[in-house]
């Protein structure tokens, strides 16, 4: 019987089609938080009010962030699961490698962030329509919506998740090659976050949050966004190319 | 053509070693069993074969490459154990679908027939099976994937007496029509040495026999008689198994290779000279010890 020769891309591809049939579970849980994150959301972010004699007035703030925030969690998490020997060994029984492995999870996460990108921009609004409906108002103000600002909120939006997703992978990975990470990882992360806001003055992590937090320009915060991640999945990579399959 | 190709090979789990010091060659388009005791190191030289495991030390080639982690083994082998997995979302339908976009010589017709003959659920997921239809299934995309190298651990575990047959009788067909390299693993020699070509033996890790079938059928006769008569005829030869037989009787089974008039003697003596089977060799070269679970209670 001949051999044939296959090139890494072409499996890559079959990987990643048979990704986004078999990981379908991701998604029904993407769509239950964010329905989560709208009731979290009903209560407003932020109240104001005043009056003078006769008159007063109260001003609620509603927004989507804790919507962002939970997709970003879940985007977290939903990679630290793929990482996982159950979805790990189910490419094994195909054609694959190990590097093929990662490609076909990259690519799926890297759509799995756009699709929750989208609904957070669309659940966002979904959760304005609701307070509008729920709650009782006389005015209501809304930031004006242009549809270049849009598309920069989505893109802003999709890419903190990609984000996130990366982190979780390599954590993932981490504590696929030993246990014990498990364990140190959020110990060490809060640790971290102690030893920081000792002296009343934290400085790495506010630094680390505005370095992506508050880029005003565009282009290079896809940059940094995109550098970023491909950092945390080379390494990724390059700490489970000898890992072994269903030892 | 070299398909599998092993020397010195080695594995080594902390300090004890599962596969010590093996070297053999598989050539193209044969079926060889791989035959051993329960830890002998059958699924984890299977499991290097099909690039799953690093090896320790010595080499491995399969297709003349390294297999781990390799592209073009994983695409042109596949591994068949009661260990794979599939993803719970999909049905078997589609699973059977997802294995044809993978593997390039996938016979969809036949999947389909086996599938239908076994009586699968389509719609079923591949989780809740029983362990017996797991084997079964799993068995249907090793043969209609039609790997140039096909590797089967064990596949007839859980499956009952029917599907067993059936199985094996799939398997020689669609081999004779379609002839590639099959590595089946098994404990049970005697039902599967009808389909064998050749027969690799392994105890602790280490090679014990490489040989064709009809070969290892006459490796070795058996001899029966009175004890003392038995262990004087067998004195300078390499005896194999022991057992005593009743008040002073003894039989027992040595290596063939005595003349003629060796034979002729024993007979003259009164011993019993019978052939062993191919099954009974393995379990007596494979037993721990020559007196064989006897010994124990002795």
């Amino acid at each position: 019987m001949s051999l044939t020769d296959v090139t890494t891309w072409e499996i890559t591809k079959k990987q990643y089609r048979y990704k986004l049939k078999s990981y379908f579970g991701v998604f029904s849980s993407l769509v239950a938080i964010q329905l989560l994150a709208i009731l979290f959301s009903l209560n407003g972010t932020g109240m104001s009010g005043g009056s003078s004699g006769t008159f007063s007035y109260d001003v609620n703030y509603y927004t989507g962030d804790i919507i962002q925030v939970l997709v970003m969690i879940w985007a977290f998490i939903t990679a630290i699961i793929i990482t996982t020997k159950a979805y790990r060994y189910d490419d094994y029984s195909f054609v694959t490698n190990r590097l093929i492995s990662h490609y076909s999870n990259i690519l799926f996460l890297f759509s799995a962030s756009i699709l929750a990108g989208i609904m957070v921009f669309f659940t966002g609004h979904l959760f304005r329509l609701i307070t509008i409906l729920l709650k009782n108002t006389d005015s209501i103000m809304v930031s004006e919506l242009t549809l270049l600002g849009t598309l920069k909120g989505i893109t802003a939006s999709i890419l903190y998740i990609f984000l996130c997703a990366s982190i979780g992978y390599f954590v993932g990975i981490l504590i696929q090659l030993n246990r014990l990470f498990s364990f140190l990882l959020p110990v060490l992360f809060v640790g971290a976050l102690f030893v920081d806001g000792m002296n009343n003055d934290p400085t790495v992590f506010p630094s680390i949050i505005s370095f992506f937090g508050s880029e005003n320009f565009l282009f290079l915060f896809i940059l940094k966004i995109i550098m970023a991640s491909a950092l945390f999945y080379i390494l990724a990579i390059s700490f489970s190319n000898r890992m072994e399959v269903r030892p | 053509m070299k398909v599998v190709e092993c020397k010195e090979l080695t594995k080594r789990y902390g300090k004890a070693k599962a596969i010590n010091n093996l070297s053999f060659e598989l050539t193209e388009n044969k079926i060889t069993g791989l035959i051993g005791r329960n830890g002998a190191g059958k699924t984890t030289l299977l499991k290097m074969i099909a690039g799953y495991l690093h090896h320790t030390s010595g080499d491995i080639q399969v297709f003349s490459e390294n297999p781990f982690n390799n592209l073009k083994v994983s695409a042109n082998s596949i591994f068949i154990d009661n260990g794979m997995s599939f993803s719970p979302s999909l049905t078997l339908e589609e699973l059977l679908e997802t294995s044809g976009e993978f593997y390039p010589n996938w016979d969809q017709r036949l999947a389909k027939r086996l599938f239908d003959y076994f009586s699968f659920n389509p719609l079923q997921s591949h989780v809740n099976l029983s362990k017996g239809m797991k084997s079964t299934f799993n068995m249907i995309i090793g043969l209609a994937a039609r790997c140039p190298l096909t590797i089967f651990d064990e596949p007839t575990s859980g499956m009952d007496a029917g599907t067993r047959k059936d199985f094996y009788r799939a398997l020689l067909k669609d081999y004779i029509a379609h002839p590639r390299t099959i590595i089946l693993s098994s404990h049970l020699l005697s039902e599967v040495e009808d389909i064998l070509e050749e027969i690799l033996l392994i105890k602790n890790g280490e090679k014990l026999l490489h040989m064709p079938i009809e070969i290892l059928k006459e490796y070795s006769i058996g001899i029966s008689g009175k004890a003392t008569a038995v262990s004087e005829w067998t004195s300078n030869k390499e005896t194999i198994f022991t057992q005593s037989i009743g008040v002073d009787g003894s039989y027992v089974v040595i290596k063939n290779d005595c003349s003629l008039r060796d034979l002729e003697i024993a007979r003259d003596i009164g011993l019993e000279v019978s052939s062993v089977s191919a099954e009974d060799v393995c379990t007596y070269l494979t037993s721990k010890t020559k007196e064989g679970i006897d010994h124990v209670f002795n």
